[in-house]
């Protein structure tokens, strides 16, 4: 056994230092059940290694680690100090030839994390994974998944949010890692969890949002998970939609608009979504008190599925919703008839409830407890105050943007080859196509 | 006031948050104070669930967690009543600020809330003694009238201040026109 470790330590080296990664790499994950049965000695293996020149042996040693980690049961401090390390210390030029097996060990890492409890620690090393191995700014890669995984368990944004803020432009998958370096996808680079990692990352990405009460934003990124082209629906499609049913009652009042191609929703998610359904139904009638009792009636499936906290919170904004449609129809109306009208139990609530909607913007009033009266007011804005001109130009940089960077995604796929040669044959076919049609079609010929 | 007054605190904290294995009480109280301060309701909310439950009978936290509670549901009643105790050397600087931020802001709010306001329910709401609460109203040119022997204070409406140079803005209308010319 030991010959074995030491032939791997002397193949490394030396493939390591005539340079040829690309062979090694091929040759490496061959190795690797030999490295997992040998998880006692891997500690010397690696005293071995250094991290810098010999990288990519450093990463499978690693990955062996995690594999065996549940029958070698590693000390937890030990191997996240390993981790930290080696995302600080490789060399990524090197990495680059081993994508797949630095995702994979991303994956393992996160796991073991989440079972062990410590998932705060792995998010700073997890987020240096993601900035060394992602080729811009704006490409997802699948460790994003196990990031927002970790913070969400450890309840800690403040590391995830700048890359949940990212627009995504670009994915990098194992499938097409795979195709770039002419591997065959083996049973270490399972390629069908691509589809699961992109999801994951956009549903994930949806309950931070949620959590920190940015709710449109939220709601973009359920909508991106539900309306992934799909011919079965996967759960965790199905756990965003009822999300995504709920959040955008919160935003919008109703369901919010859904592209027409996504069969999915209609033939598999919405017959198992019933009970959300129902609460979207009842909260078109805006009466409070039919939704506390639906909500009431589903308590027990809300919380299963841990939407509980949501629902309220889907409760509360109807109550805001009605004191907004309040607004429209009266100038003044008195306290206890706000309360009667969107059912709240005395004025006093009613009042409470005004005066955090004034605070946070959602209505113009004044309130005048002399004669316990509201003065509904139009939106006091007039477009000319210099707050409102940084707005529109914040606003107008950002459109900017987005138009810089579809002209410069449109001339990628202008200058592409392969776009090019289609988009030339389909034209050809036009042409013959359509000519008979022209005479046919147009009588006074 | 500058709002990155607490930043470099706030990011080291933060840091040793994600690098240390076991934290002490006293990062999370540093913590809690400085999100508070800086408005940060929902950043304060997941702290409190973060902490580790045998941190969680620390009679600081507590106390700063009274004050994350009464923010999130804007009680401002509660709000001052819990601000009232004796902190420590290490939240007392954020903590003082944001006594000084939400009197402020409890006040602005009231002038663009409400017509008229019991003098009785902001004594309640602001916890402050009538003495005090008087000299901040004529600071504010608010007017006092009687309705029999209550008294009803008329807030006036302030205009905000602007914060933005002209300099900046001729800046940025000179790019947009550049961008519609090219």
């Amino acid at each position: 056994m030991g010959s074995a470790l030491e032939n791997y330590v002397n193949q490394v080296r030396t493939l390591s230092a005539s340079a040829s990664y690309r062979e090694l790499a091929d040759e490496l994950p061959e190795s690797l059940s030999l490295l997992a049965r040998n998880w006692s000695i891997l500690d010397n293996v690696l005293e071995t290694l250094d991290m810098q020149q010999h990288t990519l042996g450093v990463l499978y040693v690693l990955l062996a680690k995690l594999h065996s980690s549940s029958t070698a049961n590693p000390e937890p401090v030990q191997l996240i100090h390993l981790m930290r390390d080696f995302v600080q210390r490789n060399n990524t030029d090197q990495l680059r030839f081993a994508v797949c097996a630095f995702y994979e060990t991303c994956h393992l890492f996160s796991d073991f994390l989440v079972q062990k409890g410590m998932s705060v620690l792995g998010i700073r090393i997890l987020s240096r994974a993601i900035d060394q191995i992602r080729q811009m700014d704006t490409q997802l890669t699948p460790i994003h998944a196990d990031l927002c995984l970790l913070s969400l368990k450890a309840k800690n944004f403040s590391v995830v949010i700048p890359y949940l803020d990212a627009d995504i432009t670009d994915i990098s998958t194992v499938a097409a890692e795979c195709k770039t370096q002419q591997q065959q996808p083996n049973q270490h680079t399972d390629a069908n969890n691509d589809a699961k990692y992109f999801l994951l990352y956009y549903y994930y990405g949806g309950m931070i949002y949620t959590a920190l009460k940015n709710y449109e934003r939220a709601l973009y990124f359920f909508e991106v998970c539900i309306t992934t082209p799909a011919m079965a629906m996967s759960h965790i499609m199905l756990e965003a939609y009822k999300k995504f049913l709920m959040v955008s009652l919160i935003v919008e009042g109703k369901i919010a608009f859904i592209p027409k191609n996504t069969q999915v929703i209609g033939r598999f998610m919405k017959p198992m979504a019933n009970h959300y359904h129902d609460l979207v139904n009842v909260y078109a009638n805006s009466s409070s008190e039919e939704l506390r009792i639906i909500i009431l009636k589903y308590s027990e499936a809300f919380t299963r599925d841990n939407n509980m906290g949501l629902a309220k919170q889907v409760a509360t904004s109807l109550y805001k919703r009605n004191i907004q449609r309040l607004t429209k129809t009266f100038l003044t109306l008195s306290l206890s008839d706000v309360a009667s009208r969107v059912q709240l139990s005395s004025a006093a609530e009613a009042e409470r409830y005004i005066l955090n909607m004034i605070k946070s913007g959602e209505i113009y009033a004044s309130i005048n407890q002399k004669d316990g009266m509201v003065l509904f007011k139009d939106d006091p804005e007039k477009y000319n105050s210099p707050d409102m001109f940084l707005n529109v130009q914040t606003n107008i940089s950002q459109v900017l943007e987005l138009v810089k960077q579809i002209n410069k995604m449109e001339e990628e796929i202008i200058l592409n080859p392969l776009y090019v040669k289609k988009a030339l044959g389909s034209q050809d076919d036009d042409l013959t196509s359509q000519h008979p049609k022209t005479f046919s079609g147009d009588p006074t010929d | 006031m500058h709002s990155n007054k607490y930043e470099d605190l706030l990011e080291r904290l933060e840091g040793e948050e994600f690098e240390q294995f076991e934290l002490g009480a006293d990062v999370y109280q540093q913590l809690l104070a400085i999100y508070l301060y800086q408005n940060k309701l929902a950043n304060a909310k997941l702290l409190w669930m973060r902490i580790p439950d045998k941190l969680k009978d620390d009679k600081e936290l507590n106390q700063l967690n009274l004050l994350n509670l009464a923010l999130q549901h804007n009680n401002y009643a509660d709000f001052f009543r819990n601000i009232k105790y004796d902190w420590s050397e290490r939240v007392r600087a954020p903590i003082e600020d944001l006594l000084v931020k939400q009197r402020e802001e409890l006040f602005n709010l009231m002038g663009s809330a409400y017509v008229s306001i019991y003098q009785q329910n902001l004594l309640e709401l602001s916890q402050m003694s009538e003495d005090e609460l008087k000299k901040t109203c004529t600071a504010l040119n608010w007017s006092e009238e009687l309705d029999g022997d209550r008294v009803i204070l008329k807030p006036k409406y302030r205009e905000a201040a602007s914060s933005r140079s002209n300099d900046d803005q001729l800046l940025k209308l000179t790019e947009f026109v550049t961008f519609l010319e090219n």
